[in-house]
C-alpha cells in the first residue's frame, strides 16, 4: 500500500499544456479514478505517476518521499496499458513471469505466483497460449495478471476496459473491484466513462483541459457538482442559463425560462454571479404536482422507453428539457401539452 | 429447376477458384494475365531446365547430380589452400577452397552474419539514440544502397591491395599492422558483398524497430526491465521477423551474386563459386544445352528457394506489428551515455564511412586517369564521362539499358496492379497463388533465369528468328525486357500490394453499388489512390532493372551492339586495368540515375525510399 501525493504538476507538449498545475492526494488502499473526456490530461497524469513522463513543474510523492526523478523501473508503480501491451513473442506464462524474473524471484516461486495471478483473473490453464490466441477480454485479464504478479505497491490502470464490449466491461469492472479489495492495494484508475467511474471508485477526480474540476466520492460529485462541466459530464442534466434576482439567507430567487423561482439553495455561490446556470437532474422532475413544487410548461417532443424508466424530452420555449420517470400511467404522444414539477430544493446553481 | 441448380453450381465454382461472387470479365482477366505471364516466362523455363538436368541418355536420371556431388571440384570437405600466405612483402588472404558448392554456402553464410551484425547495430543506434550528427549518419547510410555492378567490388579489391588505401592507412601511416595485408579471392568477395548487402538488413531491421508499439517497451520498463536486458528480451525479439527477412535476402543475394566473383576473378579461387561456374560454362559452351550447367543451376535454385521458403513461413507466423495498435505512437529515443557516445563516434562512424568507400571509389575512379600504383587515384579527368555522352559506340549501351528497363517497367506496372488487386481483394483458391508468384522471382537467382531463358528460347523459337539465342540475327532486347520484367517485378508488386491494403475495399464497393463497373471503380477510385505506391515501386524496379547483371552479361552479351550497359561494364572490368575507369564512369551514370530516383520518390511520393523489403 502506498499514498500518492501530486503537487502542482505542470506538463507541456510543445504548445499544448496537458496539465496546468494539478495537485491531488490519494490515500492508502483507495480506488481512485481520474475521469474526464479524451485530451483532458488524465492519461498524461497517470504516465507521470508511472514514471513514463516527467513533469515540467511540480513533484510526485509516494508515501511522502519524492519520486519525481525516479525512472519508471525504479518506482514499482505498475501500469496496465489501454492496449494491454502484451508481448506477442511470449506466452501468457512468460508475459506474467517477466516482471518476476526481473526481480530475480526464485524459479519455484515464479511458478507459484504466476499460477496465483492466473487464478485471480480466472484464466487457469491458459499458460501456454500466445496473446494473439486470446480474446480481448482474456488479453485484458492477462495484462492485469502480469501487473498483479509483481505485487505492486501501486497499481495504475489506463482505460483498461475501453476495448471490451459492454457486457464484458461490466463484468470486468466488478472483477477489478473484487481483486483490489482482496489484495488491499492502492489503485489509480483512468477512464472517460462516468458510469464506470461511479460504479467502481472510492473517490473520483473529474478533469477537464488539464485542470481538476472536482474531487470527491461518486455520490458527492453526482449530487453536488461544483462546476457546470462536472454537472454536465456526470450523467444527464438539465442546465439552463439563469439570472439571479436576489440572494437572501442562502436562498436565491432567479429568473429562468421566463419564470421567477425562489427558494433555491445558494450557499456555494461566491462573489460575482453574473454567469450562472440553473440545473436539475431529469429524475428529480415529476409530471404530477406535489406540495411546494414549481412548474414549467411545455410540449412533448420525444418519448424514449428504457425499461426501468421512461425519458421524455419536453420542449419548453426553445430549449429541450429532460424528464425521467419510472413509468407513465397514461402514454404521452408527441405534441401533448405537459407541465413539469420540481422542488426548488433540488435545483443546483452552477458557475462556469 | 435444373438450370437454376446448374447456375448456382457454376457460381460456386467461380467463387471457390477466383473468390468473385459472379462472372466478371475484368476480374478474371486480372487473374489470367499475371498467372499466364509468370507461368510462361518463369515456371516454364525453369521446368525446361529441370527436364534437361534430370535427363541422361534420354531417360529420367540423377546422373548429373550424382556426378556433381561426387567431384571434389564441387564438394571437398577437406579444404585446399591455406587461410593466408606469408609472402616477404605482405600477408596474402584469399580463403580456403571447400569446393564450388560449399564455397558458395560458406561465403553466403559469412556475408549474412557480417551484414546482420553491421545492419542490426546501425539500425539500433539510429532507432534508439539521438546524438549530434545523426542527420549526417542518415544521409551516409543511403550511400551503400547505390549499386554499381562490378565496379564497387573492384574498388574493394583496390582498397585491399598491398599498396591500397587500407594498408596505406593501417600500415604505412598508423602502423598498427606490422605487415601489409592483401585481401583477395573468396575473402574479398565476402567483404564486397557484406558491404553491398548490409543495408538490406539495416532497412528491414530499422523498419521493424520503428513498428514496435512503444507501450511494449514501456510496459517492460515499468515492470523493472532496462538497458541490455530490455534489448535482449523485448526489443530484439520483436524486431526478429524484420532481421530474419533482411538476413535471408542477404543470403540469397550473396548466393546469386555474379558481380563480385567477376571483379575478383584474377584470383582463381574467386571463380570457385556456383554462379561463376555456371556463367563460365555458359560462355565456353554456348550453343550446347549442357545438362551439367542445368543441374548446377538447379542446385543453386534449390538453395535459394529453401532459404526463401523458410523465411516466408517464419515471417507469416510472426506478424507482431499489427497486434496492438492504439495509444500514442512515437519513437522512443534517448541520449547516449558517455561510453555510448565513444562507441558511436569511434566505432560506428568509421564503420559507416568504410562501407561507403566503394561508392566514393567508383566516383574517384570515374574521374581519374590512373589508380593502379598508388593508394589514391591520380589525375582528374572528364574524359570517361564525356566519352559516354559523345561516343555513339559507348552511348548506345546506356540507351539500350534505359530502353529495356523502361519497357520492362510498363509491363511490371500492368501485371502488378492486376495481380495485387485480385490477390488482395478476392479470397479464391488462386488468390494466394497469384500473390506468391509475384514475389517468387526474388528467390530465383539471375543466372538461373538466364540459363533457363537460353534453353527455353532456343527450343521454342524458329532457328533464324531474332528471338533465338543461337541465331546469327539474334536480338537480345526482347528477352532482356522479359527477364527484367520478371526479375524486378517483386519490388513494384509489393509496393502496390501494400498500397491496396491501405485502401478499404468498401471504397470500390460503394462505387459499384452506385452503378459503376468494376473496371471503372478500379481505374477511377483505387488506382488514383495508390498512384504513389505505383510510382515508388516502379522507380525501385527501374533502378534495379538498370543495374541487372546476370541475364545482361549472358544473354545480353550474345550481341554486343544490342547489349545493356552492365554487359559492357563487365567487358571493361575483366580487360586491361585502365578500362576500369570507363566502367566506373558508367557506374557513375547508374549512381546519378539512382540518386535521381531517391530524390524523386522523396519529393513526389513523400515516402522514405524503402529499398528492399519482404513481407
Amino acid at each position: 500500500m502506498v499514498t500518492v501525493r501530486i503537487d502542482g504538476v505542470v506538463k507541456r507538449f510543445g504548445e499544448i499544456v496537458a496539465l496546468k498545475g494539478v495537485s491531488l492526494e490519494i490515500k492508502h488502499g483507495e480506488l481512485f479514478t481520474l475521469l474526464g473526456p479524451s485530451g483532458c490530461g488524465k492519461t498524461t497524469l497517470l504516465r507521470i505517476i508511472a514514471g513514463l513522463e516527467y513533469p515540467d513543474e511540480g513533484r510526485v510523492y509516494f508515501d511522502g518521499s519524492d519520486v519525481t526523478d525516479l525512472k519508471t523501473y525504479e518506482r514499482g508503480a505498475v501500469l496496465v496499458f489501454q492496449n494491454y501491451a502484451l508481448w506477442p513473442h511470449m506466452t501468457v506464462y512468460e508475459n506474467i513471469a517477466y516482471g518476476l524474473k526481473i526481480r530475480k524471484v526464485p524459479r519455484d516461486e515464479i511458478k507459484e505466483r504466476v499460477k496465483r495471478a492466473l487464478e485471480l483473473v480466472k484464466l487457469e490453464g491458459y499458460e501456454d497460449r500466445y496473446p494473439t490466441q486470446l480474446s480481448g477480454g482474456q488479453q485484458q485479464r492477462v495484462a492485469l495478471a502480469r501487473a498483479l504478479a509483481v505485487q505492486p505497491k501501486l497499481l495504475l490502470l489506463d482505460e483498461p476496459l475501453s476495448n471490451l464490449d459492454a457486457k464484458l466491461r461490466i463484468e470486468m469492472r466488478s472483477e477489478i473491484r473484487r481483486i483490489q479489495r482482496e489484495l488491499d492495494i492502492t489503485v489509480i484508475y483512468v477512464t472517460h466513462d462516468q458510469e464506470e467511474a461511479m460504479a467502481l471508485s472510492d473517490r473520483v477526480a473529474v478533469m477537464n483541459f488539464g485542470v481538476i474540476e472536482q474531487v470527491g466520492t461518486p455520490r458527492e460529485i453526482y449530487q453536488r457538482p461544483k462546476t457546470k462541466f462536472v454537472a454536465d459530464f456526470m450523467g444527464k442534466n438539465n442546465i439552463l442559463p439563469a439570472k439571479i434576482l436576489e440572494i437572501k439567507n442562502g436562498r436565491a430567487t432567479l429568473e429562468v425560462l421566463g419564470h421567477r423561482i425562489s427558494g433555491i439553495p445558494a450557499e456555494n455561490i461566491l462573489g460575482d454571479y453574473s454567469d450562472l446556470y440553473f440545473s436539475i437532474r431529469p429524475e428529480k422532475v415529476s409530471l404530477t404536482p406535489f406540495e411546494g413544487a414549481q412548474a414549467f410548461e411545455g410540449r412533448v417532443d420525444l418519448v424514449e422507453y428504457y425499461g426501468f424508466f421512461v425519458e421524455i424530452v419536453i420542449k419548453i420555449k426553445d430549449v429541450f428539457f429532460f424528464v425521467r420517470v419510472p413509468d407513465l400511467k397514461e402514454p404521452l404522444k408527441q405534441g401533448d401539452n405537459v407541465k413539469v414539477y420540481f422542488n426548488p430544493q433540488d435545483v443546483i446553481l452552477l458557475q462556469e | 429447376m435444373a438450370t437454376v441448380v446448374k447456375k448456382v453450381r457454376h457460381r460456386k465454382i467461380l467463387e471457390n477458384i477466383f473468390g468473385i461472387p459472379h462472372f466478371d470479365l475484368f476480374a478474371i482477366i486480372s487473374y489470367v494475365i499475371p498467372l499466364a505471364y509468370i507461368f510462361i516466362f518463369l515456371i516454364v523455363p525453369l521446368a525446361e531446365m529441370l527436364k534437361i538436368a534430370f535427363t541422361y541418355n534420354g531417360a529420367f536420371s540423377l546422373h548429373w547430380f550424382k556426378s556433381i556431388f561426387s567431384q571434389e571440384f564441387y564438394i571437398s570437405p577437406k579444404p585446399q589452400g591455406s587461410l593466408y600466405v606469408d609472402t616477404p612483402q605482405y600477408i596474402y588472404v584469399e580463403g580456403l577452397d571447400f569446393g564450388v558448392i560449399l564455397n558458395s554456402l560458406i561465403v553466403a553464410m559469412f556475408v549474412t552474419m557480417l551484414a546482420t551484425l553491421i545492419g542490426v547495430t546501425l539500425a539500433y543506434v539510429m532507432y534508439r539514440y539521438t546524438f549530434p550528427g545523426k542527420g549526417i549518419f542518415r544521409v551516409l547510410l543511403i550511400v551503400p544502397l547505390l549499386m554499381t555492378p562490378f565496379v564497387n567490388a573492384y574498388v574493394v579489391k583496390l582498397i585491399f591491395r598491398e599498396n591500397g588505401i587500407f594498408n596505406w592507412i593501417l600500415h604505412d601511416l598508423i602502423g598498427i599492422l606490422p605487415k601489409p595485408i592483401r585481401i583477395d579471392g573468396l575473402v574479398g568477395v565476402m567483404i564486397a558483398q557484406a558491404i553491398a548487402y548490409y543495408p538490406i538488413v539495416y532497412l528491414n531491421t530499422y523498419a521493424s524497430f520503428v513498428n514496435i508499439d512503444p507501450s511494449l517497451e514501456e510496459q517492460a520498463e515499468n515492470l523493472g526491465s532496462r538497458g541490455f536486458k530490455l534489448l535482449r528480451t523485448i526489443t530484439l525479439p520483436l524486431a526478429l521477423p524484420g532481421i530474419a527477412a533482411g538476413a535471408t535476402l542477404t543470403f540469397i543475394f550473396s548466393l546469386e551474386d555474379l558481380g563480385a566473383p567477376i571483379a575478383f576473378h584474377s584470383a582463381s579461387i574467386a571463380k570457385k563459386l556456383i554462379t561463376y561456374q555456371i556463367y563460365d560454362k555458359f560462355l565456353s559452351e554456348t550453343g550446347y544445352r549442357s545438362p551439367e550447367i542445368a543441374a548446377l543451376a538447379i542446385i543453386l535454385l534449390a538453395l535459394s528457394l529453401l532459404a526463401f521458403a523458410l523465411i516466408r513461413k517464419y515471417v507469416s507466423l510472426r506478424q507482431y506489428a499489427m497486434m496492438s495498435k492504439g495509444g500514442r505512437w512515437y519513437i522512443r529515443t534517448v541520449k547516449p551515455k558517455w561510453w555510448q557516445y565513444v562507441i558511436i563516434y569511434t566505432i560506428v562512424l568509421p564503420l559507416v564511412l568504410f562501407t561507403i568507400t566503394p561508392q566514393i571509389g567508383v566516383i574517384l575512379l570515374a574521374f581519374s586517369k590512373e589508380w593502379s600504383r598508388t593508394p589514391y587515384p591520380r589525375g582528374f579527368t572528364l574524359q570517361h564521362i564525356s566519352q559516354i555522352a559523345l561516343d555513339p559506340s559507348v552511348r548506345r549501351y546506356v540507351i539500350n539499358s534505359i530502353t529495356y528497363a523502361f519497357t520492362a517497367i510498363l509491363i511490371i506496372v500492368v501485371i502488378s496492379v492486376m495481380a495485387s488487386y485480385v490477390s488482395n481483394r478476392f479470397r479464391g483458391v488462386l488468390s494466394p497463388i497469384v500473390e506468391a508468384l509475384t514475389v517468387f522471382p526474388l528467390a530465383v537467382p539471375g543466372i538461373v533465369i538466364a540459363i533457363g531463358y537460353f534453353y527455353f528460347f532456343a527450343s521454342i523459337t524458329p532457328k533464324n528468328s531474332i528471338l533465338n539465342p543461337l541465331s546469327v540475327s539474334f536480338n537480345p532486347g526482347p528477352i532482356l525486357i522479359i527477364a527484367y520484367s520478371i526479375r524486378r517485378m517483386p519490388f513494384t508488386a509489393r509496393s502496390i500490394y501494400a498500397g491496396i491494403q491501405q485502401v478499404h475495399a468498401s471504397l470500390e464497393e460503394a462505387a459499384m453499388n452506385l452503378g459503376s463497373t468494376r473496371w471503372k471503380a478500379v481505374m477511377g477510385i483505387l488506382v488514383p489512390l495508390i498512384a504513389m505506391n505505383v510510382l515508388g515501386g516502379a522507380m525501385l524496379s527501374f533502378v534495379y532493372a538498370m543495374s541487372e547483371t546476370s541475364v545482361s552479361i549472358t544473354i545480353g552479351s550474345l550481341e554486343m551492339s544490342k547489349a545493356p550497359m552492365t554487359a559492357y561494364m563487365r567487358d571493361l572490368i575483366v580487360s586491361a586495368a585502365g578500362s576500369a575507369h570507363m566502367a566506373a564512369a558508367l557506374g557513375f551514370i547508374l549512381i546519378v540515375v539512382q540518386i535521381s530516383a531517391i530524390i524523386l520518390s522523396t519529393v513526389i511520393t513523400k515516402q522514405r525510399y524503402a529499398f528492399i523489403g519482404i513481407t
